[in-house]
């Protein structure tokens, strides 16, 4: 036998699999895994931010870091269908239990396994994207352990958005005053030059007078410049008044675990705190969580195993969603005041909404309140007579309650006429104005209940015989979801001090509410054969019934196989290479199933002709109403994927390096997609079409992970790096008739924000007249006057015009082709230290802002646009909002300037640790002590440079993501 | 022995397997807040429920969208851009940008109207309810689908006349029939729904029997017109004449005074059936009220009555055959924030669709004489001695409007519209102001008309109604008692009946405050008379 390294990976490691566990060296899948210890280093409150960089060929993107919604969407093998590409994620053995995994605390997490080939086939209906197994830690027996840890952070946006100071916004607003006025382009640089100087311009031809934008005279830009009236002509950075520097985030967690042979535990408790960036925020998230996990061994042939996890999760908002606020901050003009010089607020950008207010209680509060108790009982029993057999039965019960509670009420903000003064003739007067978008206090309340209830029998074999092992499991599962929810309204209270729903006022109260049940039922199986360890061979399968398809289609049969040779067990190999530890290759075939998901809704009795409810207002009252929202279909199934994998994992050098190579190709049949391309609206049903099994994509790609760990006196440390590229392809999606065929989807990428990007190809900007009048191609379908800054179009179909012909399919999407990370861990005496690198390439974001006389400008804008004095064939001119051909969307304003490499590198992830040396009298107290310092997101670089590079926000309208710097310690006593 | 063993327990475990498998029942799960269609169909409060629907569905709120008709026509201007109004405005509609489509008119929204009014005929055709309610759910399914093709017509020209319901993989082609054959299709549905209709007192909100006799007549008005008579149309567009199907747009021939007297006589009918089912407002005056009264009458027919505001009478209502309704419990958009869409921006609202100065210009003076800009007097105080409707119907400059402190503050102690600049002398100099309501205004200036006026007419006056945070309840008038008068005024003018014709168009001038059209006035000054007023209407 091979002599252990004591840091490298050991024969005995085991990965969780699909209903059971295997040795790391006999697995034959495509399974990337890691430790709970290494996702609690990060200082997210979010589960779903530890894992980029970690697993390769797992995609993480964060689009937002809004406490409460700061998760990451999470990809296996990028997108894999037209309709839903996420994975199911199983923990405990309970497939897609409420709340999922972002909020499940780390340290209570023992592992995390990902399944990303046919080895998911077991989980047959649900696992063609991918299945992501997590483990929660038990107890271990051993005398009574408890540890405490503490982590306090602080966070900030990764970027915010650069904008124009008032000097600037006004240099574009004038400029916008001669671009929007009847001046001829021949006199622009003059009317420009005459606006800055003197604020006025006469067209010699016809007389007609422009001005500069109100606010925007010379004397006012002085103004501005030399911050002389903070009053009338402030500077305003609306980011700047409205968020503070740092906004703390901490973390309490108890944890106790011990137990005897017969008995072990393992019981924690969490709190989480975390502010948003606001000054004197509404928005919050608070977390409690407990779990308990016990295992008893009754006797010789029975154990119980029981988990109880419970978990609130408060979400506390504003009454304005972040997506308002942001619209804000992004609009504001910096010429206006957020907050006055005397402190009260100033005026709103519009509708009332000051983000200084807005992100406050002072406009009510939003508080959402999920409550979740979940129970894992699993009783096995070895089967007394016959050795290697038993039987266990799951039964997972799931309760979940939601609360929310939103109460509206009216606010007020200041503003100054600019001639108004107090008595003492030179305090400018303000008025106050309630400026809400309704006038009396409004209360609204949902509540919501779930109870899932998951119940499996498994019947498990395992035996050796010689050099023969079998294993050999079948089983049954059966889930149901039952769901209630009710809400009611109420306006009309007496006061902003009652927001109590039974005494709101009577007049248009309301309520709702609904219900539904989901129930699914599954057989599924795993033979597993190898010979001496070296032959490896496995067959997994699943049949699934869902309550989602019809009676005829229900039931849906998932087989898949993976195979492994371990050539470095054979005697040639090991007589003759003594560098290599460990040599496998494994293959993987599969057919998975997935569920259909039309715009990221369920779409459940699509088989059913049933009419859903609508209203109609007849002779002054409410009366309900029905109408037809589809026409049933009797005859789609499930989606199939089916997975190939090729594998090969290595290590070398005594272990030290280990290398582990995947290749795959997933091609999804039966893709439920609507036909609407082959159904013309005059049918009446064209938007009223049920899922069809007709589309069709294929996805293909790798990953690779290399790890060296080795030490050196006495530092010990490893390193890695990981990566896994998925490019996909859509083979048959319904194309609307008459569709270029450089605009279809199929043979194009789809992204996970579901659908092909189709845009015009920019061509560069029309410099100066002369360009203009060099110009062949006919733009009148856009604008029948080309002035000097408009943007160049390609003529893609060269038929000498620009049409909505010219827009191509593109071949990227927002999503990254390619991610990885490069990681690293040290330790030297007490001292630790890691640190991981993520990346991401191949993506592309759209931007385009709310610009012009609505709202502020990028700085880049500024910075590089087309002028008079700066004839750019690069950047086009200004425009206000979408006024202009190559900024309206119904144009041409989907055009390839607008789209951005999303490309970046980050140092993600930064810990350093210290364990304290105990003084002996404390020993017996305390046995360990560690403390820490660690930080998410320290560093980016991109080339989006406008806000941070993972988001999916076009218009930069978004909560940014953080970047935190954590401190804590861990007590052990 | 152990193998034996073995089997047993596989053998129990199968038979839990069955056990579950017995419940394989539990799999077939119906949506709990939805109802069977089969069983929609056989009760009939959940049959009608169902027709009900298709107002709901088809027909949205009723005109009162953000972006609305008169901004695509020389009435109006929309004030913000991006909406691909100007497309259409500026004729560069193509296969690739078909420019914006109100809901009301849009091809697929219509035929899924049609298909939900086919669905009920068939599945109506035989009832399981009730024979006298499936008679009336007839009817109106009848109604609605000619509703329906009425606006396809109106926007597309002939369509096809699909009448069945379509399932999955069928052959969906079809081809456009005329526009003759859309228009005697049209009829022929408003006719058995008038056939169907027999009920007299339908709910506000439904249609109704005189509401399927004023359709018919307007289709039939558009019919006799000479927009839709080729020899006459393809004069004023020649692309028309080159168009590969003309018949899609109009008749090549035929005879014009029979579709006119047909016009006149639908309307006729349905003219007479007014006072039967109460409908119309004030058209028996035989001399003209005070213009104070009139602007007062105007508004209230605007007002459809549902204005709280002083001075509006609520039988105004009678004017409205067909409407669409509101009620703030369900409305929260779209249908009640037509001040909040087109109000003025000093009062914080958006100021969507801003009329026009040609439009402005075509309001009479008091007197019944035109008004012009080369008359020094009325140049000098254009808004002064016109036609009280005028009043009821703009926001101009000066005029008096709403309490403007609800939202803004004490800005504008007047209380008066300000779309202009104003010398003010301000700490001993003087300074030029800009108008509140203006682009430039220091309130939500990208939101100011750039036309200088703004809608008033749909507006609900009401001073506790601030647009910016509180919704209206004015109802949408799908067809209006008023709109069968004008087309028995057209028709009987083009028939050469003029003596009825002006009786009419004095009665609606009456109301308002206006004076009698002189009796000299006949012929082709007569008609112009008849178009000025129905554009202003």
């Amino acid at each position: 036998m091979i002599e252990l390294e004591p840091m490298a990976s050991s024969m005995d490691e085991v990965v969780v699999v699909g209903y059971g566990t295997q040795k790391k060296v006999t697995l034959t899948g495509a399974v990337a895994d890691v430790k709970g210890s290494e996702l609690a280093k990060t200082p997210t409150l979010n589960l779903t931010n530890s894992l980029a960089g970690r697993l390769p060929g797992i995609t993480a993107l964060n689009g937002s870091g809004e406490p409460g919604y700061d998760g990451s969407t999470i990809r296996i093998r990028g997108t894999n269908s037209l309709g839903n590409s996420s994975a199911l994620i199983v923990i405990d053995g309970v497939p897609d239990r409420e709340g999922g995994m972002e909020r499940l605390n780390p340290n209570d997490i023992e592992s995390m396994s990902v399944l990303k080939d046919a080895s998911a086939a077991i989980y047959g209906s649900r696992a063609a994207n991918g299945v992501i197994l997590i483990t929660t830690k038990r107890g271990k027996s051993g005398k009574p352990m408890l540890s405490y840890t503490f982590n306090q952070g602080w966070a900030q946006p990764t970027v915010i958005p650069k904008l124009t100071d008032a000097v600037e916004y006004g240099t574009l607003r004038n400029e916008l005053a001669i671009y929007e006025s009847s001046v001829p382009p021949a006199q622009w640089k003059t009317a420009y030059d005459a606006l800055i100087n003197t604020g006025t311009y006469t067209n010699p031809d016809n007389n007609a007078v422009i001005n500069s934008p109100t606010g925007f005279f010379p004397e006012d830009m002085q103004k501005y410049r030399d911050g002389s009236d903070p009053w009338g002509h402030p500077n305003t950075d609306w980011f700047d008044a409205t968020f503070k520097n740092w906004s703390p985030q901490s973390r309490h967690y108890v944890q106790l675990s011990g137990g005897s042979e017969n008995v072990k535990y393992l019981g924690s408790i969490g709190y989480q705190n975390q502010d948003a960036y606001y000054k004197n925020s509404a928005t919050g998230y608070k977390q409690y969580d407990l779990r308990l996990n016990l295992d008893a061994k009754i006797n010789k042939y029975m154990s119980l195993q029981l988990g109880i996890a419970g978990r609130e999760e408060f979400r506390a908002f504003p009454t304005d969603g972040a997506g308002e606020i942001f619209r804000m901050l992004m609009r504001g003009k910096p010429n206006e005041p957020a907050i006055w010089p005397n402190g009260m607020p100033g005026r709103d950008i519009e509708y009332g909404q000051n983000p200084v207010v807005i992100t406050t209680n002072q406009t009510g509060y939003d508080n959402d309140k999920r409550d979740y108790i979940q129970t894992t009982g699993r009783l096995e029993i070895l089967i007394p007579g016959v050795e290697g057999l038993k039987l266990t039965g799951t039964a997972a019960v799931d309760k979940y309650f939601k609360n929310q509670k939103r109460f509206e009420t009216p606010w007020y903000l200041y503003s100054w006429d600019k001639t108004s003064y107090e008595a003492d003739g030179v305090t400018p007067k303000l008025t106050k104005e309630l400026r809400s978008p309704f006038t009396d206090p409004r209360l609204n309340q949902w509540t919501e209940n779930t109870l899932n209830i998951n119940l499996s029998g498994l019947l498990n074999y395992d035996k050796t015989f010689g050099a023969h092992s079998v294993n050999f499991l079948a089983g049954v599962q059966r889930e149901t979801e039952d769901y209630e929810g009710f809400n009611a309204f109420r306006r009309y209270f007496l006061s902003n001090a009652i927001d109590v729903m039974s005494v709101g006022g009577d007049l248009e109260k309301n309520n709702g509410g609904g219900s539904y049940r989901r129930a699914r039922l599954s057989y599924f199986g795993r033979v597993g054969y190898n010979y001496e360890q070296k032959y490896l061979f496995e067959f997994l399968w699943r049949y699934d019934g869902s309550y989602i398809f019809p009676p005829n289609k229900r039931f849906g049969f998932f087989p898949g196989v993976t195979a492994g040779w371990r050539i470095s067990e054979e005697k040639f190999f090991k007589d003759n290479v003594n560098f290599v530890n460990n040599l496998k290759i494994r293959g993987s075939w599969g057919q998975m199933g997935a569920e259909p998901y039309f715009g990221g809704v369920l779409a459940e009795y699509q088989f059913i002709s049933s009419y859903p409810f609508t209203n109609y207002v007849l002779s002054d009252a409410v009366v309900q109403a029905l109408y037809e929202a589809r026409v049933a279909n009797q005859d789609f199934t499930w989606e199939i994927g089916t997975n190939t994998n090729i594998g090969l994992d290595a290590a070398f050098l005594n272990n030290r390096l280990s290398v582990e190579l995947d290749y795959f190709y997933n091609q999804r049949d039966r893709a439920l997609i609507a036909e609407t391309g082959l159904v013309p609206q005059s049918s009446g049903i064209s938007n009223k079409l049920p899922p069809t099994n007709k589309g069709k994509m294929s996805n293909r790609g790798g990953e690779f992970k290399i790890s060296w760990s080795d030490n050196v006196g006495e530092v010990t440390y490893s390193l890695g790096i990981n990566g896994g590229y998925a490019k996909n392809k859509v083979l048959y999606s319904s194309e609307p008739a008459g569709v270029p065929e450089w605009q279809r989807s199929t043979g194009k990428p789809y992204g996970t924000s579901g659908y092909t990007i189709v845009a015009y190809q920019y061509d560069g900007v029309f410099k100066n007249q002369a360009d203009i009048d060099a110009n062949t191609i006919d733009y009148s379908a856009l604008t029948n006057n080309l002035r000097p800054g408009d943007m160049k179009l390609k003529d893609y179909n060269q038929d000498g015009k620009i049409t909505g012909d010219d827009m191509v399919a593109l071949d990227k999407t927002r999503d990254p082709l390619f991610t990885g990370g490069f990681n690293g861990s040290l330790s030297y005496r007490n001292f630790d230290f890691s640190f991981m690198f993520q990346g991401a390439t191949g993506g592309m974001l759209f931007f385009g802002t709310e610009s012009g006389d609505i709202g502020n400008y990028l700085q880049y804008s500024f910075d590089n646009r087309w002028t008079v004095d700066n004839e750019s064939s690069v950047d086009p001119r200004i425009t206000s909002r979408n006024n202009q051909y190559y900024t309206d969307f119904a144009k041409a304003g989907r055009n390839t300037y607008f789209l951005r490499s999303s490309n970046y590198l980050r140092l993600k992830n930064v810990e350093l640790g210290y364990a304290v040396n105990m003084p002996k009298s404390l020993r017996e107290v305390i046995s360990n002590v560690r403390v820490f310092a660690n930080g998410q997101n320290i560093f980016t670089w991109d080339k989006m440079k406008l806000w941070d590079p993972e988001a999916t926000s076009t218009n930069g309208q978004y909560y940014p993501q953080s970047r935190i710097f954590n401190v804590g310690a861990t007590v052990t006593f | 022995m152990k193998t034996n063993i073995f089997l047993q327990y596989l053998i129990f475990t199968l038979l839990l397997i069955g056990s579950y498998s017995c419940q394989k029942d539990f799999l077939n799960i119906e949506p709990t807040n939805e109802v069977p269609a089969e069983t929609t169909w056989q009760d009939g409060p959940l049959a009608e429920a169902f027709v009900t629907g298709i107002y709901n569905q088809y027909l949205g709120v009723g005109g009162f969208t953000e972006e609305m008709l008169a901004s695509f026509s020389d009435e109006a201007v929309f004030t913000h851009t991006g909406r691909n109004i100007n497309t259409i405005n500026e004729g560069s509609a193509s296969p690739s940008n078909v420019g914006f489509v109100p809901a009301s008119y849009e091809w697929q929204n219509m035929f899924n109207g049609i298909r939900a009014a086919n669905l009920t005929l068939e599945k109506l055709a035989s009832p399981l309810i009730d024979t006298a309610l499936a008679n009336r759910l007839k009817g109106e399914a009848h109604f609605l689908r000619a509703f329906f093709y009425q606006q396809l017509l109106r926007y597309y020209g002939g369509v096809p006349l699909i009448t069945k319901t379509y399932g999955l993989d069928e052959d969906y082609s079809s081809t456009r029939n005329t526009y003759e054959e859309c228009v005697n299709f049209v009829v022929a549905d408003c006719d058995t729904a008038a056939w169907l209709i027999n009920d007299k007192e339908m709910a506000k909100g439904r249609t109704n029997l005189l509401a399927a006799l004023a359709l018919k007549s307007r289709i039939l008005l558009y019919a006799a017109s000479d927009l839709h008579y080729l020899p006459v149309a393809t004069t004023k567009f020649p692309e028309l004449g080159s168009h590969p199907k003309p018949e899609l747009f109009g008749y090549a021939g035929g005879n014009r005074a029979e579709r006119w007297q047909r016009a006149k006589q639908a309307a006729q009918v349905a003219l007479d059936l007014g006072p039967i089912y109460k409908a119309g407002y004030k058209l028996n005056l035989a001399t003209p009220v005070s213009a104070e009264n009139g602007k007062l009458n105007y508004m209230s027919i605007a007002m459809g009555g549902y204005s709280k505001a002083e001075g509006m009478d609520e039988t105004a209502g009678d004017e409205i055959i067909w409407g669409r309704y509101y009620n703030l419990n369900v409305n929260t958009g779209a249908g009640v924030s037509i001040g909040q869409y087109n109000g003025p921006n000093g009062y914080h609202n958006w100021a969507g669709n801003t009329p026009i100065g040609i439009f402005v210009d075509d309001f009479e003076m008091n007197d019944g004489t035109a008004f012009s800009w080369s008359n020094a007097t009325h140049k000098a105080a254009p808004y002064k001695n016109r036609d009280p409707r005028f009043y009821a119907t703009v926001l101009y400059d000066g005029a008096d409007w709403k309490p403007r402190d609800l939202v803004s503050g004490n800005v504008d102690p007047a209380n008066q519209i300000q779309t202009g600049k104003y010398d003010l002398i301000q700490g001993g100099s003087k300074i030029t102001f800009n108008g509140l309501d203006t682009r430039s205004s220091s309130i939500e200036d990208w939101n100011g008309s750039r036309t200088g006026y703004y809608m008033r007419k749909f507006i609900d006056p009401d001073p506790k109604i601030a647009e910016a945070n509180t919704k209206q309840l004015i109802p949408w008038p799908f067809i209006r008692y008023t709109e069968v008068v004008f087309n028995f005024i057209e028709a009987s003018l083009e028939l050469g009946e003029e003596a009825p014709a002006r009786t009419w168009l004095n009665r609606i001038r009456f109301r308002s405050g206006m004076p009698e059209i002189p009796a000299t006035e006949t012929g082709a000054a007569l008609k112009n008379r008849y178009r000025n007023e129905k554009e202003l209407k």
